[in-house]
Order: structure tokens, then sequence, then C-alpha cells
């Protein structure tokens, strides 16, 4: 039988989870999920994990050891929320200014699988150091509870920076390009881009609305990343949604030197926004090869 | 824009729009003639516009209305 204290170290691990998958919610400066709904699915489903996570070690000590099987029930519905969230972005696919591509899409749905996991090992880790400091160490119950809820915030700064991961901008430099139409051909930084501005139109409108930035490696072998058509698709469709399209978006690579053109023609114009996002592109786990770019960002070093 | 190699590429052309007839043969694409400039760069633009398409100029003069 469960007594007061233990009920109250369960309430606080689950706070503490709870809190945590509504912190990570936040956390993403992409703004996704940006819409109440997906707010409140994603608090629920945080609830539930960090539920699970707090109940494992007090259903362990009570011998009941079956509870624990619910373990592997949360894994199965973390991996029915990666589901979900994959068919929802796939759905979302055509009614975007452009396509996410399936690599980001991807990795938008690990995210939110993985930031369930932060939610049931904080809610576990926090349970856990109650428990220990509480009947082993002398230290007065409430103080190992407040030690706890602190072990279980520290756990999740450590998951955080663990799980973030890299963007563009940690491996590269993002600069304006001169945008330059010749013969109905577009160059940026004379390079190639695109030949699809046969009108007069077309011309003008790109000459005199054009904006474009140009990704520089900084060095060679993290072109086998920038390159890769999931990571310039996920950059492009992160430009395109923070600026808007009035018509025209293109991505070119170039062999030479390496250089990635992001060029469009925007509904707000702000050249600095552009080179921020593009910058903030995260870079996706599925086209990580290089393992520089592969180590995490475990201390917060760039 | 390039895709991957295992990505089919999806464009599709709509029309060739020429001043030269002798570059008009058979095939399933619409081929338009144009008498002079002014005709041939309306035309092309109406039909982009129409179909909601893009353009592409090819360096002999013609035009292909494309859609990718």
């Amino acid at each position: 039988m469960l007594g007061s204290f233990d009920i109250t170290v369960i309430v606080t691990s689950i706070f503490v989870g709870f809190v945590s998958r509504g912190i990570s919610l936040k956390e993403d400066f992409r703004q996704y999920p940006s819409y109440p709904n997906g707010y409140m699915i994603h608090l629920i489903t945080g609830f539930v994990a960090a539920s699970l996570g707090a109940v494992a070690l007090p259903a362990l000590l009570s011998k009941n050891f079956v509870a624990v099987t619910f373990l592997t029930l949360a894994i199965q519905q973390f991996r029915d929320v990666r589901k979900t969230e994959k068919e929802s972005l796939e759905s979302l696919e055509q009614t975007e200014y452009t396509y996410r591509g399936s690599a980001y899409i991807d990795g938008i749905a690990k995210t939110f699988e993985a930031r369930n996991y932060m939610a049931l090992v904080t809610a576990l880790l926090t349970s856990i150091v109650i428990h220990i400091l509480s009947n082993f160490t002398p230290i007065n119950k409430w103080v190992s509870l407040l030690l706890g809820i602190t072990a279980g915030f520290f756990s999740l700064y450590f998951l955080i920076r663990f799980s973030k991961g890299k963007t563009i901008g940690d491996i590269a430099d993002v600069r304006t390009g001169t945008v330059e139409v010749k013969d109905s051909e577009l160059f940026v930084d004379d390079i190639y881009v695109s030949n699809l501005l046969g009108t007069d139109n077309a011309e003008k409108l790109i000459s005199e609305e054009g904006m474009a930035v140009v990704i520089y490696p900084r060095e060679s072998h993290f072109r086998i990343n920038l390159d890769n058509f999931g990571q310039r698709q996920a950059a492009l469709f992160e430009a395109t949604r923070a600026l808007g399209v009035k018509r025209y978006h293109f991505t070119r690579k170039d062999y030479e030197k390496g250089r990635v053109v992001i060029a469009l023609v925007p509904l707000k114009k702000d050249q600095d926004a552009l080179i921020e996002v593009v910058k903030k592109c995260p870079l996706l786990e599925s086209v990580k090869k290089s393992h520089s770019v592969m180590k995490t960002n475990m201390g917060g070093k760039k | 824009m390039g895709r991957e190699a295992s990505t089919k590429p999806s464009y599709e052309i709509f029309a060739y729009l020429t001043l030269n007839k002798e570059r008009i043969i058979a095939g399933g694409v619409l081929c338009l003639y144009a008498e002079n400039e002014k005709d041939l760069k309306t035309m092309t633009r109406d039909i982009a516009k129409g179909l909601k398409a893009d353009v592409v100029k090819l360096t002999n003069g013609d035009y292909m209305v494309i859609r990718i």
C-alpha cells in the first residue's frame, strides 16, 4: 500500500515530467506546433509519458512487477505519436508553399517521439532521486523532494542539449546573394539557378522583388550534408514559410565550390530574416554522414 | 531544381510556341505558330496564365510552357 509521501513523490514526478514536455514544446524556434490543438495533443501525451515514468519506481517497490510492463506499452504509444505526426505532416504537403520533404518530416516526427521519452525519463529520474535521498540519507523528506525536482530539471537541460542537434548556421556561412536575370535565366552570385523566367513579367518580378541567400560550407566535407536534396528542401521550406511566396522558389547547388543557393520572390521582403531562418534550419539527422557533424551539443558547444 | 537520382522529375510540357514553321513537327505537345514576336509573347503569356504554368525562353527564340 502506498503511503502519503509516496503519493507526493508520484505527483511531483508527474508534474516535473509534464512541465518538461511543456518546456520542450516551446523550445522549438520553428514554432511547430503553433496551434492550440497541437499543443493540447502533445501536452496530453507528455502527461501520459510523465505518469508512466513517475509510477515505474513505486510499482517496482511495491513488488508490482507487472505494472512495469506498462513501459513497453508506452514505447509503443510513442511510436504511434511519431507515426501520427508523420502522417499528419505528409497530408499537409500539398497545401504548403513548398514541400517539407520526407527527410524533414521524418526528423520532426522523431523529435516528437524523443520528447515524450524526455518527459518519461525526467519523471523517472525525479522519483528515483527523491526515493534514494529520502530513504538512504538523513536528508529531510521535503528537502529531498526539492532536490529531486532540481535533479529532474537538470536532466531535462542535459537531454535538451543532447538531442538539440545542429543547424545550417553551425556548419556554414549564410550570406546575401545578388539576384540577376540574364537572357531569361536567373543567376545568383553568378551561379545559374533557373531558366523558368521566360516572360517579361517574370523577369521584372524577380529582378525587382527576388531575394536570395548563398550557403557557403565552412569545410569541404560539410557539402555532403548541404548538397543533400532533403536538406536543401528543408531550408527552402523554412524560408518560404517564414517569408511567404509571391511566386517562384528555387534551390540550386554549385558543384565547383559547394555553394547552395536559396532564391525566391517573397511576400515579406526581409533579407535579415531570410538569412536567419536559413541559418537556423536544422541539420537533418537522416543526412548526417560526417563524424564531426554527428557530434552532439552535449556541453552546449558549437 | 534538381532531385535525387531515384526521384522521378515531375515536369509537364504544355505547349511549344515558335516563329518558325519548320520547327513544328508531329508530337504529343501542342505546337503553335505565331506570325510575329509580339503575338508569340502574348500567346505564350496567355497560355501560361491560363494553365498556371511557367515559361522557358529557348536560345533560338521559341517558348515552351511547362509546369514543374
